[in-house]
């Protein structure tokens, strides 16, 4: 960020004559409210529409297609919708937790952006304790949801509440096993040391580093789907059981903070998963723009767009899984984090860093990761065979048109 | 040993089952979707996607009507109402009130089925929707009518009434 | 204070599902004691969707009562206008022709398929798979287009009458009806990779909430949740009517297909497997069934000689027995509908100690409780 700042000095002669640390705040604060107010809530919109869409073709309808072209200003419809509608307080809630609670899911998802790198300039802050602060600042959020549940003096809430609370609490642990394998493989906090210390090519990536690596990236995919309360783990919300859970008093804007700080965490765990596993924004390239003259210094875009494609890919495959899976009791879900994620999470974090320790002794191990890079490549196709023969099978008629 | 062993075979099973089935929704995203965009993107007007034979409103054919109240008769739920009075100098036998409460109407079909002539049938209308209650009671005489005297040579046959082109065996 | 909305440990709390919970399937209100997410006791409170079914049959002709008849199980309109069908005819004895029983016995099984596929879609939405729900609707909807080709309506059906049915089946029903018989058992093998099979669906069902055939006996379970206990009753078999003894069709039971016998987890594949049988049962009939009348003679206004009789036959639900007394008038004495949804009510609070809120969700589901059949 300095840099940039730097440069803005260089550019604007006015910023000369003011002290740089005020410089340096004023584009911090300037930079973190675009990237909250446009991009994330902008995203979190359209990742709404987007999810809507895809949950609608799987199930052979279409979705919302009439607001805008092909529905994709439906997210602003819903906004403006929600701003209009009444916001109730239940009676007998204790008011001003339940007003606040809101925001505190909110803060603590915005807050995780600080530290994720979009691009080799394009992040807010890089801490050098960034990965260990996203994990955090994201404990916020339970915070929030277990005060929301509380406050809003209702039985399906406050269950709601609990069950996000003991869920998230135990699943800091897996995730944070695989947050230090990862530590233990690049060697620093910082997510930009991460990026950097993992190659351009997939075979470079962490998640291929080797057999261990890869189990840990899907322990931690697992992880971050229960942190985020998404399907299978969407206990706290499971309309089908709690009605809606911790948010089920809630309405207008209120309700749309926790709507948005879902989807804003949907993009999170795409881009952590992206960061730590699947090399951030290494790219082969390097295609730089100044964005028409608006900034000073060219910027590297190439990186950027490779990166937002991973996280993006990890969004859609959090919202296939959501639309294929059933959900996990609430027993089911500490059986499976303490007795399955947690010790395979342990073992391989031994075996990674013992896995280390060979390689340094016998470079021939280095070689493992085409192996494992060609199994998920061998993962894809099988699932595209599968999916063809499922269509041959029934024999319903395919299209391909996205828009209808 | 059957511990460790049933350990490795859940996460094997779930592996695998999840694998099967998100390759099935995966496969459902390809394919055609089901929705037909009522009530202004559809492939074909409306009216003409209903089968034949389809129970929509009911309708009434005051001119073929015998006034022979067979259907508010068979009506379990009392929605047709029809009034016969002798009217006129000399007084005749005039079918002066015809009503269908729609609002009421469960559509059942057995009125259109003991119509002797097919005066009462369901056409296809199905958009009933209406802000005012009066909407639906529908009323289909307006001035006294004659009622209609089938030819006493022949009976009515299954393929002239309109009931019967309803696709109504009789 | 009434006497179910009592606590009885200290650390117990009341909750109330329902009326309005999106998993009673209806409007019916369970009253939970639960400590924490674990229920201590469950209490049915049924009575919000009374309609009087039974007081209105006896204001009407027999012929008449055929629509409400309908609406006794809105699920599975065609089998309750077979089991008042059934009940008149055999007390006034009334001959059926043969196309006639086949055309119902065609109506009420796609019905049948179309009511489990209701039932084990909005079990998997219970347990939490949206995706499946919608799968089993359209196949639904298909079954929903061939009975609104055969009786031109699409929920209540009021196809059937007394001595026949109302209309024949066109030609373009009955291709439909063939296309459909190819298209749908694949289709539910697709639908059983992508939930039936599923590791966590199993985990989530698997020796929950278990019957056993004593239990299922002693609180009158029927239908198919009794069969999900491994008793092999079907009402088509072991008390056979219309043209049933004629078909080839399995009973299948509940074997434990993934823990013990009479779990959720076995009620939900018998109902999957009674599926796959009632496309055999289609698939015969359109082979089997003869040209000729639709309807025999019967009297517009039927009366019956005063006596009484209990007629059952085996709905998509279990049993659904009408009891007739008639005094020989135009109109019955007395009618009384037994539904099984009612008897499956019972045995929740036997069940529910122990199990958590989201097994309770699992366990309605399970049993296919519709809440009209309940109240009627």
């Amino acid at each position: 960020m300095r840099f940039f700042a730097d440069s803005l000095i260089e550019t604007w002669p006015f910023l000369q004559g003011w002290p740089p640390w005020l410089v340096y705040t004023l584009v911090m604060f300037a930079f973190g409210a675009v990237v909250l107010f446009g991009f994330v809530s902008l995203f979190a919109g359209i990742v709404t529409v987007v999810e809507r869409r895809i949950a609608a073709r799987m199930q052979f309808r279409i979705g919302p297609n009439r607001v805008g072209y092909q529905g994709c200003l439906q997210w602003l419809a819903d906004g403006i919708k929600n701003f209009t509608k009444e916001d109730l307080t239940p009676a007998g809630a204790s008011k001003m937790l339940y007003l606040f609670a809101p925001y505190l899911v909110f803060t603590g998802l915005f807050l995780t952006f600080v530290a994720l790198p979009f691009g080799q300039a394009l992040v807010i802050s890089d801490l050098n304790v960034g990965i260990f602060y996203i994990l955090a600042v994201s404990s916020f959020v339970t915070v929030g949801l277990v005060l929301a549940g509380w406050a809003s003096n209702n039985k399906w809430a406050l269950l709601g509440g609990i069950r996000s609370a003991a869920q998230i609490v135990s699943y800091e642990i897996p995730t944070g096993l695989a947050v230090l394998t990862v530590v233990l493989m690049s060697g620093t906090l910082s997510t930009q040391g991460i990026i950097s210390s993992q190659g351009i090519w997939p075979w470079d990536w962490f998640a291929s580093a080797n057999p261990f690596a890869f189990i840990i990236f899907i322990i931690f995919f697992i992880s971050t789907l229960a942190e985020g309360n998404r399907v299978p783990f969407d206990l706290p919300e499971a309309e089908s059981e709690l009605v809606a859970g911790y948010n089920v008093e809630y309405s207008g804007m209120r309700f749309v903070f926790f709507f948005f700080a879902e989807y804003a965490n949907l993009f999170v765990m795409g881009a952590l998963t992206a960061i730590l596993f699947f090399g951030g924004w290494n790219s082969p390239f390097n295609w730089s723009t100044s964005l028409f003259g608006l900034f000073p210094q060219p910027l590297e875009v190439s990186g950027t767009l490779f990166f937002m494609t991973k996280a993006l890919s990890f969004v859609v495959l959090i919202i296939w899984l959501r639309w294929t899976l059933p959900r996990l009791r609430v027993d089911q879900l500490m059986v499976v984090c303490w007795q399955y994620l947690t010790p395979i999470a342990f073992v391989c974090m031994l075996g990674t860093a013992f896995w280390m320790v060979g390689a340094h002794r016998w470079g021939a191990l280095d070689y493992v990761k085409y192996p494992i890079f060609l199994f998920g490549v061998f993962l894809v196709l099988a699932m595209a065979a599968r999916t063809v023969r499922n269509i041959r099978l029934v024999g319903d008629p395919v299209d391909l048109n996205p828009f209808q | 040993m059957s511990a460790v062993a049933a350990y490795f075979r859940n996460i094997r099973e779930a592996t695998l089952t999840v694998f099967d089935g998100m390759s099935v929704s995966l496969s459902y995203l390809f394919r055609k979707p089901i929705t037909v965009q009522y009530p202004d993107r559809t492939p074909q007007p409306i009216l003409d996607m209903i089968p034949e034979g389809y129970r929509g409103i009911l309708d009434v054919k005051t001119e073929i009507c015998t006034a022979c109240m067979a259907c508010m008769r068979t009506c379990p739920v009392q929605v047709i109402n029809i009034v016969v009075e002798k009217v006129g100098d000399p007084p005749k036998r005039m079918l002066t009130h015809f009503g269908i409460n729609v609002a009421k109407c469960m559509f059942c079909g057995l009125c259109s089925e003991s119509c002797p002539t097919g005066a009462i049938y369901h056409s296809k209308e199905f958009e009933g929707a209406s802000s005012r209650f009066d909407d639906l009671v529908r009323f289909f005489v307006d001035q006294p009518v004659v009622p209609y005297k089938p030819p006493k040579t022949e009976k009515p046959e299954a393929g002239e009434t309109p009931a019967a082109t309803n696709g109504e065996p009789t | 204070m009434p006497e179910e909305l009592t606590i009885n440990g200290p650390d117990n709390m009341l909750l109330n599902m329902g009326p309005q919970h999106p998993s009673t399937h209806g409007v019916i209100r369970f009253v939970l004691e639960t400590d924490g997410e674990v229920v201590a006791k469950a209490t049915p409170v049924v009575g919000y969707l009374h309609r009087g079914v039974e007081k209105i049959a006896t204001e009407l002709t027999y012929s008449q009562f055929m629509p409400i008849s309908d609406r006794l199980d809105y699920v599975a309109s065609m089998c309750g206008n077979l089991a008042w069908c059934e009940a008149v005819e055999r007390m006034a004895g009334i001959e059926v022709p043969r196309r006639a029983q086949f055309l119902r016995v065609i109506a009420a099984e796609l019905n049948r398929i179309s009511s489990h596929l209701v039932a084990v879609g909005s079990f998997c939405n219970d347990v939490g798979g949206v995706t499946p729900l919608v799968v089993a609707l359209r196949e639904r909807e298909a079954i929903n287009d061939i009975l609104e080709l055969l009786s031109g309506a699409r929920l209540t059906y009021n196809y059937m009458r007394l001595g026949g049915v109302s209309r024949d089946m066109s030609d373009k029903c009955r291709q439909d009806t063939a296309a459909f018989l190819d298209h749908f058992p694949p289709a539910l093998d697709e639908f059983n990779r992508l939930i039936t099979y599923n590791k966590i669906f199993i985990k989530r069902l698997a020796d929950i909430a278990v019957v056993t055939q004593e239990e299922a006996k002693a609180y009158g379970l029927n239908g198919p949740n009794l069969r999900g206990s491994g008793i092999r009753f079907d009402l088509r078999r072991n008390d056979p009517y219309s043209v049933y003894p004629e078909l080839d069709f399995e009973i299948p039971v509940g074997e434990g297909f993934a823990g013990q016998v009479g779990d959720c987890y076995d009620r939900y594949m018998v109902r999957i497997n009674e599926m796959y049988e009632s496309v055999k049962i289609v698939r015969q009939c359109l082979e089997m069934m003869p040209d000729g009348e639709l309807t025999s003679k019967v009297a517009r206004v039927l009366k019956i000689k005063a006596g009484e009789r209990y007629t059952r036959t085996e709905s998509a639900r279990g049993e659904m027995g009408i009891y007739i007394v008639s005094k020989g008038d135009k109109t019955p004495y007395r009618v009384r509908v037994r539904t099984s949804s009612y008897s499956a009510l019972s045995i929740f609070e036997k069940l529910s100690p122990g199990l958590m809120i989201a097994d309770l969700v699992a366990v309605i589901g399970s049993f296919d409780i519709v809440a009209p059949e309940i109240d009627r």
